[in-house]
């Protein structure tokens, strides 16, 4: 028994019941590893306030499906907002692009509709537009309003600029003929430009109706016009005219009709008789500058190649000369004016006013020389004329502040003013008083010559009171006395006038038998060769 | 100073199931036919390997969220040092207390006490094995109170489900709490405290 004495057996050295442990661990480490792997990644998004936005609570997400969490939400170092530090979930890594957009969806209510109401319970989140670009991104900006238009989304976005904010607001319509075929995105003011600016989209298949040759207008509210005609009101849909939108068409008289490309930059115009008036958006300031007066120049005034308008005169530069500083009393004043290309049907681009500049150039290479004219003598309206003056010396393009310079000459009425009072200068420089002097001379010579005269007629005189002449005198009165005693012989006693009479008394009658011949003949000319008929004149009846 | 001798020395072992003493000579009981050991077999390494998972458990116990609260398809996770904290700043301070010490305290105490046990055990001084006992008593007797957290998330998933307005799903926190409760649970059942007065028997000889 004591041979085989059993010892407290101590089993193995290492119990199985560590792999209970391990077991564990290895769990626990999978789990870790899994979730480092797949984990998402952590963004930072700015926006101007928190609001709504919860640490911990606020959601991202696309198409409504949750896609990540804001974890922290601090202020930003200088104040000027927030930053949310977003981690989202490994499936949305791939939509992280330079142009994805983040923006709060918070419940809104607008003139164009009441948006976001499930937010009012469930709190605030963030939507995401996912980019397209190829860059990758971590740190976003986030929108203060919802985009309007889908990233992506096919269609054409432009800008308009404005001289004036209209009723024009985020959201509102863009139509063609009356028909919304996009909308307006943004509204801001450009403080470089001074001008409003208006970001809008044109939908897909609507926005191959843009051309270059296209015009915005504002169709904002009622148009009202009275005129002789009568009362023009004019409206666009019920939604314009509460809340504002912009219309475009082609005017007439645009040639060019190039494809847009996408940001390219429009004028939005107050209204559709503005686009008739204006109808070319690109052009080039020249400056020309002139000794005459420039009354009867404003702006506005057109500039004439030959007659045909090729631009308008924008305003005489008399701050800018006076800036730099007068130097004598003859200064030319120099004016500003704009030449658009389209004018001359030439495409309405940006390629056209560089060639236009280039042609310039070489024109005033030629002698194109740039006047001022009376458009009108009446009113004393005037015009810019531009046109080739080959006497002119050869000349080329100057610069005025930073402007071209075209150089000018005086012609047309104001040549002629010129020119008359150079005649007048002359006039006044001849020598008046030596031309009375000799004047004078001749008078007393022509003095001399009278008294000659005189003697000459007293020497007639006394030829004419010599005895011939009383000699002649008495011949004359008997001629007259036989004349009269000629004369009494026709008078109406004396013999010759009976006989005279009587023979006219019987002519009287033979003429008075002629004209009841004269009579027959003219009523029946053959009366002379066939015997007239006898046929008894018809006497009317009464019907039987 | 004599002691009344132990029945280890005296070649005795108990049996583990029906406690019958034995000689340990015998491979079997002679009454219920287990096998017959003087200690627990490999109590030390058991209890260790319990504790180090019943550690590794606690860790996604409190960092995962222990419970989710789907509200008006809003939904919040909660932690528990993240409800300890909030009950904090509701002024909810004695039910705060309360949960801080059955899910934190407790569970934490338990593993720390275990741990000194199994390592006084082998390696401390043989001095106070009275304290020792204390402190094991307080585990058994502790141990169980320590589900408390399970229950109540369990007993709200059952009882808050109004459909979509207000959901409470059990987060991944809890299972792995149970886990630690369960593990420290085995953990002080593997664990002989017939070992403590070994030693200190050892030490008296």
């Amino acid at each position: 028994m004591s041979e085989n004495k059993p010892s407290v057996s101590r089993g193995r050295k290492f119990s199985g019941v560590w792999i209970i442990p391990l077991l564990a661990v290895a769990i626990g480490a999978w789990m870790v590893i899994h979730t480092a792997l797949t984990e998402g990644p952590t963004i930072t998004i700015d926006f101007k306030t928190a609001e709504g936005l919860e640490a911990g609570k606020t959601k991202i997400r696309l198409l409504n499906h949750q896609i990540g969490l804001v974890e922290a939400v601090v202020l930003k170092p200088d104040v000027s907002g927030v930053t949310a530090t977003v981690k989202l979930e490994p499936e949305a890594k791939s939509l992280l692009r330079e142009d994805t957009r983040f923006w709060v969806v918070r419940a809104r209510v607008g003139a164009g509709g009441v948006s976001g109401l499930g937010t009012l319970l469930s709190g605030a989140y963030i939507e995401m537009a996912p980019g397209s670009a190829t860059a990758k991104r971590k740190a976003f900006v986030g929108l203060e309003e919802p985009p309007l238009t889908p990233v992506g989304a096919p269609g054409l976005r432009l800008t308009l600029f404005s001289d004036r904010a209209g009723s024009i607001g985020t959201g509102n319509a863009v139509l063609y003929r009356g028909y919304e075929v996009g909308r307006v995105e943004a509204t801001a003011f450009d403080t470089k430009r001074k001008k409003v600016r208006y970001d809008i989209f044109i939908d897909a298949p609507f926005h191959e109706l843009v051309h270059s040759g296209t015009r915005f207008w504002d169709i904002s509210g009622i148009s009202v016009n009275a005129s002789a005609d009568g009362i023009k009101v004019k409206t666009g849909s019920v939604e314009t005219i509460l809340l504002g939108g912009v219309s475009f068409g082609t005017p007439p008289g645009v040639g060019a009709r190039n494809p847009v490309a996408d940001h390219a930059e429009f004028t939005l115009y107050g209204s559709y008789e503005e686009t008739l008036e204006n109808p070319y958006q690109h052009g080039a300031y020249y400056v020309v500058s002139f000794r005459q007066s420039l009354r009867g120049l404003v702006p506005g005034a057109p500039v004439e190649y030959r007659g045909i308008q090729v631009g308008r005169v924008e305003r005489v530069l008399i701050k800018e000369l006076a800036a730099q500083g007068m130097k004598g009393d003859n200064d030319p004043i120099p004016v500003l004016i704009y030449l658009e290309p389209g004018r001359l049907e030439i495409p309405d681009s940006e390629d056209s006013v560089v060639a236009l500049r280039s042609d310039i150039e070489q024109a005033v290479r030629r002698g194109m020389r740039a006047t001022l004219q009376t458009g009108n003598l009446l009113t004393g309206k005037k015009l810019i004329g531009v046109d080739y003056y080959p006497d002119e010396k050869p000349a080329e393009l100057g610069s005025f502040e930073n402007y071209t310079t075209i150089p000018t000459v005086e012609t047309g009425v104001d040549l002629l003013q010129t020119q008359a009072s150079a005649l007048l200068k002359k006039l006044n420089a001849l020598p008046l008083e030596e031309v009375v002097a000799g004047a004078s001379k001749a008078m007393a010579s022509a003095d001399d010559t009278l008294i000659v005269l005189q003697s000459t007629l007293g020497s007639a005189n006394t030829v004419l009171s010599g005895a011939d002449t009383v000699a002649l005198t008495g011949e004359l009165t008997a001629t007259l006395q036989k004349m009269r005693f000629v004369l009494d012989g026709f008078s109406q006693n004396a013999e010759l006038y009976k006989n005279l009479n009587a023979s006219l008394r019987s002519l009287d009658a033979t003429l008075n038998n002629t004209k009841s011949l004269t009579r027959q003949l003219s009523d029946k000319p053959n009366s002379l060769l066939l015997p007239a008929s006898n046929e008894p004149d018809p006497i009317p009846r009464a019907k039987q | 100073m004599s002691r009344p001798a132990t029945a280890a020395e005296r070649g005795l072992a108990s049996c583990h199931l029906c406690l019958k003493l034995a000689s340990k000579d015998l491979h079997q009981c002679p009454r219920c036919g287990s096998a017959l050991h003087l200690r627990k077999s490999a109590s030390l390494q058991r209890t260790l390997a319990l504790l180090i998972t019943a550690v590794v458990l606690y860790l996604p116990a409190n960092i995962l969220p222990i419970m989710v609260t789907d509200q008006l398809g809003n939904s919040t996770e909660s932690t528990i040092l993240g409800g300890v904290v909030l009950l904090i700043q509701l002024d909810s301070i004695p039910i705060a207390v309360v949960i801080f010490i059955a899910s934190v305290m407790v569970p934490l105490g338990k593993m720390l006490v275990m741990f000194y046990l199994c390592w006084s055990v082998s390696h401390g001084p043989p001095v106070s094995q009275r304290q020792r006992t204390v402190l094991y008593r307080i585990t058994e007797f502790i141990g169980k109170w320590s589900m408390l957290d399970v229950f109540v998330v369990a007993i709200l998933v059952a009882l808050v489900n109004l459909g979509g307005l207000l959901v409470i799903r059990p987060g991944g926190a809890a299972l792995a709490f149970a886990g630690v409760v369960m593990v420290t649970m085995v953990a002080a059942e593997s664990f002989d405290p017939r070992l403590m007065w070994d030693q200190m028997e050892k030490s008296d000889e």
